[in-house]
């Protein structure tokens, strides 16, 4: 990732500018848990509903290392272009939803659970909050 | 003969209010201290006072069912007793009334214009719900109305007259009180840590979605923080209430801890940032952050507020599943020594 803090005064100003753009269009009211990711980079246009995965559920049982270090996971909601294949295969969410360290992918509602429609973000995100509702939230919740 | 019967409607209300008074001021108490929070504002659907539109469907059912689902809670939001389980029933159901009271008058064309107290206007329901579609619209209601002001506050209706003729002045209970609720945009205590099914992402018509744990049946044992999931994650690991896995299919592989705070120096009066080395090796590898995230030299990471705001360096996490940077004190928790902050910022460093 490239880090260009060279112009600290540009981000201040697009800062204030979100934050300013928030405020005028009212905070939204979900009631999500902070953190719960929803997937909806292939679900949609599949015909599925978003998958949505509870970070804290996870964080229970797991150090974000496992999945962030050893599977590969990048800290970008959006940014891993997982599908069934890959977890079928033994990828990314299959690494552990195989029938052996948890429940495999024959349950599918368990994790298309998401309300229809639902675009990729990070749930209750400082970011999500700085973007006016409405906004595609997709390019919130993904950007870096 | 058309006076008599209007002066015994009167009498009758009269007598009618003196026995509600009472409850209805309870009502409104009760309303303003525990359910404004949400249905003030009708926060997530929750039925606004005085608002007709919402109340209408709900009461379709009839008002026993209202009652009902204010004492068990609904699957659409509305916790049981809004949250307070040691309220009376008796008191709910005053509480409705109260809010439901509002609805009715509102409904009628004429009134909304005047400033109606709301101690008047709770009682009212009962007698007019039943009404509204067969009164046209001012005449017969301005003697109802009157009558209905006159026992509780007898100023009331002094007042009317005096303000009768401003058509835009709010009405207490609903407008001023919606823009004026306390702590109008923060997430109110009943409406944290919802169950899946309630949290607003989730489908609730999918089984999926039910099997599902809440997150508050986690969190209960847990030590609480006042940010993001209100979980003190580190403290949790620390006092072990949780023991996440290090490795995915070991249960007892250890972390590998590194114990070293870097300290980061600031401009400005806030105090300098201890990053502690510790309490994130607890929970990440080395490589989660360095090199892409933080080159691993100190001096070498420009940050700022504002892009750890947008989600850059600290941001990638602390804002999106760490704790959010509301929490300034975590991170700048080291005081100054003033006179090296002094030397420090005129020789031109202090980053």
């Amino acid at each position: 990732m490239q880090r260009t803090f060279a112009r600290p005064g540009k981000w201040i100003a697009l800062a204030i500018t979100l934050l300013a753009a928030a405020l005028a269009a009212g905070v939204q009211d979900a009631g999500a848990e902070y953190g719960d990711v929803v997937m909806n980079t292939y679900s949609t246009p599949a015909g599925m509903r978003p998958v949505v995965f509870p970070h804290w559920f996870h964080r229970v049982r797991f150090r974000c290392k496992v999945c962030h270090g050893d599977l590969g996971f990048k800290f970008q909601a959006g940014g891993n272009q997982i599908n069934m294949l890959k977890i079928i295969d033994g990828q990314f969410c299959g690494a552990c939803h195989d029938g052996g360290v948890a429940w495999s992918v024959e349950n599918c509602n368990l994790c298309h659970s998401g309300a229809p429609g639902t675009p990729t973000q990070v749930h209750e995100s400082t970011i999500q909050k700085l973007v006016a509702p409405g906004q595609p939230q997709a390019a919130a919740g993904a950007k870096k | 003969m058309r006076t008599t019967i209007a002066s015994r409607v009167g009498l009758a209300v009269i007598a009618l209010l003196a026995g509600f008074a009472a409850s209805a001021q309870e009502g409104k108490q009760i309303y303003e201290q525990k359910c404004a929070m949400c249905h003030a504002t009708g926060l997530a659907g929750a039925p606004r006072p005085g608002n007709a539109a919402d109340w209408a469907p709900r009461l379709k059912a009839g008002k026993a069912v209202v009652y009902r689902n204010a004492v068990q809670g609904t699957p659409r939001g509305m916790p049981p007793k809004g949250g307070n389980a040691d309220l009376a029933e008796s008191s709910l159901r005053a509480a409705v009334d109260y809010m439901i009271g509002g609805a009715t008058v509102v409904t009628k064309p004429a009134v909304p214009k005047l400033p109606e107290p709301p101690i008047a206007r709770a009682p009212v329901p009962e007698a007019a719900a039943q009404k509204p579609p067969a009164q046209p619209p001012v005449a017969p209601a301005a003697p109802v109305v009157a009558a209905a002001a006159a026992a509780p506050v007898a100023v009331a209706s002094a007042t009317r007259v005096a303000t009768a003729s401003a058509a835009n002045a709010p009405e207490p209970g609903s407008g001023a009180a919606e823009s004026n609720a306390f702590n109008r945009l923060l997430k109110p205590i009943g409406r944290r840590n919802l169950p899946p099914a309630e949290d607003g992402i989730h489908d609730s018509s999918v089984d999926g979605t039910l099997q599902l744990q809440p997150p508050l049946s986690a969190f209960s044992s847990m030590p609480r923080s006042n940010a993001g999931n209100r979980v003190d994650w580190v403290k949790a690991l620390a006092e072990k209430k949780i023991a996440p896995r290090w490795e995915r299919d070991k249960a007892d592989a250890a972390a590998t801890v590194m114990d070293l705070n870097i300290v980061r120096e600031v401009k400005g009066s806030m105090p300098d940032v201890v990053y502690p080395h510790k309490q994130h090796t607890e929970w990440l590898d080395c490589s989660n952050c360095h090199p892409a995230i933080f080159a691993p030299q100190k001096g070498a990471n420009q940050m700022s507020m504002a892009a750890i705001l947008l989600g850059q360096g600290c941001g990638t996490c602390h804002g999106r599943v760490a704790f959010p940077v509301s929490e300034c004190r975590l991170c700048h928790s080291k005081k100054k020594d003033a006179a090296a902050s002094t030397a420090a910022s005129s020789a031109g460093q202090g980053k």
